[in-house]
């Protein structure tokens, strides 16, 4: 790397920030397209159909249909770009930003990969470096802030099924912010930090004499549950879609959006897939780690970050899963498994812990 | 009138959800590895340009004016399919020739002219049955379209030779060959 930087007549450190802007970056935008696609694939395979597979490079290279994507955004780009009467100009270009820069904001934390030293110097392969003191209340933080683009889209666009749509999609991921947040806690408890390099760190080796591997998904299972669930409200995603709920409204919230702005929100739909995969990755998961290894820090660094790709990449893939296995639930039954069941659920979690961890 | 609505009771399992997710999703991932395993052939979607469906026997497509194996048109020229057609699709001018015939021995009257507007045919397979020669049948073609009026307007050539390709056998046009004149004159 050193040799590279002075290529580039950049620091090593200047030259790894730089890589790792275009990891965090490159990361999402390169596999939000994929994921469309396997949604796409992925749901015609689960319902004995097709899916699209004609689209092809140059009209000649099929490759199972993965060129569709790039089709798709082509398509956005030459669309009319359509601003209903009403709308308030501002807010509604506005919007398609404020709901994708959150959703990209959440990866900053993320440690990608087994920290190095080289050349005396120490690397981190997350872009924010251990010790910042934000942690993964980042993630949490700007994850909360998803609510406004929606909300916004949604106002801006003098639009009575958009209106619904924002206003109960927003109630939905205020509600389930606060199951979420006390899971998190126990888990930050048990690790005593919130910094994800010490969660992944504390998530090495195994434990009940080395059968189970010792990531959190394991030693808190029902925190584990009350986030996964809660990671499906704060994406959107479909057995919580109440922003889009498109047999009952039409669209929901990006029902008045049309070419690339819309082509925006969906692909914030899928950078929220992979922000929320990062961090299941990342609490639950082991992060980087393979399972079962106590002492991790000679695995090469390019296997590691292998590792957390894989895993992202599943995770991701268990979304769509399951948004092509349940149905949408009611409001009610939202409000009721958000505020009578998740939060009951993940305080009894905590005290739980906090009992076994006392003295 | 009021309608009490019965609400289904659920099991303590049931209530909790989360085992009837698990199964739910096994049922889709088995969709899902089934549908990978099994070959484009065998699936449920024919990918109509590329793949097609074999059509029953006895459906009714795309006509075909047959001959006889020595090239000669079947067709008498009888104007039997064209008053049998309820859509009047079918339209005859009869002509007559006097060569000796080796299949048919001597036939008279041949079709001069025989059109068929494929924009009126209702594939209706009435002319086939009308016809006591067996000369006109409906086949299995079924994608019959054409950008102007007057390609689909079917003459005696484009009649016999519908099915061409597919039998094998070389395409007719009047500038090779007549198919009303045998292919081996027979000296009696």
């Amino acid at each position: 790397m050193d040799t590279l930087a002075r290529l580039l007549h950049l620091s090593p450190a200047t030259l790894w920030i730089a890589v790792k802007v275009l990891l965090a970056f490159g990361i999402p935008m390169g596999l939000g397209p994929v994921l469309t696609w396997a949604e796409r694939r992925g749901s015609a395979m689960i319902q004995d159909r097709i899916g699209p597979n004609r689209v092809a490079l140059f009209g000649k290279i099929r490759i199972m249909g993965l060129v569709q994507p790039l089709a798709d955004g082509l398509k956005f780009f030459f669309k009319e770009d359509l601003r209903p009467t009403g709308a308030n100009k501002v807010l509604f270009w506005l919007a398609p930003a404020l709901a994708f820069v959150p959703a990209m904001l959440g990866l900053a934390v993320i440690p990608m990969g087994r920290s190095f030293e080289l050349g005396g110097a120490e690397y981190h392969f997350s872009l924010l470096d251990p010790g910042n003191g934000m942690g993964m209340l980042l993630p949490m933080a700007v994850g909360a802030m998803a609510v406004y683009g929606v909300m916004i889209a949604a106002w801006s666009s003098n639009n009575k099924w958009s209106i619904l749509g924002g206003m109960r999609a927003s109630a939905q991921m205020v509600s389930y912010e606060v199951g979420l947040s006390l899971a998190v806690i126990a888990l930050f408890m048990k690790v005593g930090g919130y910094d994800p390099h010490q969660i992944v760190a504390a998530q090495s080796g195994a434990f009940f004499h080395g059968v189970i591997p010792a990531w959190f998904i394991f030693r808190q299972p029902v925190g584990f549950l009350v986030f996964f669930v809660c990671m499906f409200a704060e994406a959107n995603r479909l057995p919580f879609d109440f922003a889009e709920g498109e047999s009952e409204i039409v669209s929901g919230f990006h029902t008045e959006y049309g070419s690339m702005k819309f082509g925006m929100m969906g692909l914030t739909e899928y950078v929220h897939i992979i922000g929320a995969s990062a961090l299941i990755v990342t609490l639950y998961l082991g992060g980087w780690q393979l399972p079962y290894m106590a002492d991790q820090s000679h695995l090469p660094v390019l296997l590691t970050f292998a590792v957390f790709l894989a895993k992202l990449v599943l995770t991701s893939l268990v979304f769509i899963w399951v948004r092509w296995t349940l149905p949408r639930f009611r409001y009610d039954q939202l409000m009721d498994l958000g505020w009578k069941k998740l939060l009951p659920l993940s305080m009894a979690n905590l005290l739980v812990i906090a009992y076994w961890m006392r003295g | 009138m009021a309608v009490i609505v019965k609400k289904a009771e659920l099991s303590w399992l049931d209530r909790i959800y989360v085992l009837s997710v698990a199964k739910g999703m096994g049922i889709t991932f088995a969709h899902f590895l089934k549908q990978l395993a099994t070959p484009t052939r065998k699936r449920f979607t024919i990918q109509y340009p590329d793949m097609k469906k074999p059509m029953p026997k006895g459906y009714r497509g795309l006509h075909e004016l047959k001959r006889f194996e020595d090239g000669a048109i079947k067709c008498v020229a009888c104007f039997m399919c064209q008053e049998a057609c309820p859509a009047r699709c079918i339209s005859i001018e009869a002509e007559e020739f006097s060569e000796l015939n080796f299949t048919q021995g001597f036939e008279e009257k041949r079709p001069a002219v025989f059109k068929i507007d494929m924009l009126r045919c209702i594939y209706c397979g009435m002319c086939e049955e009308a016809c006591p020669k067996d000369a006109i049948w409906l086949r299995d073609t079924y994608e019959v379209a054409a950008y102007d009026r007057l390609s689909m307007n079917f003459g005696k050539w484009d009649l016999i030779n519908t099915y061409a390709d597919k039998d094998g056998k070389a395409k007719l046009t009047p500038e090779t060959e007549s198919p009303a004149t045998p292919r081996r004159s027979v000296a009696l």
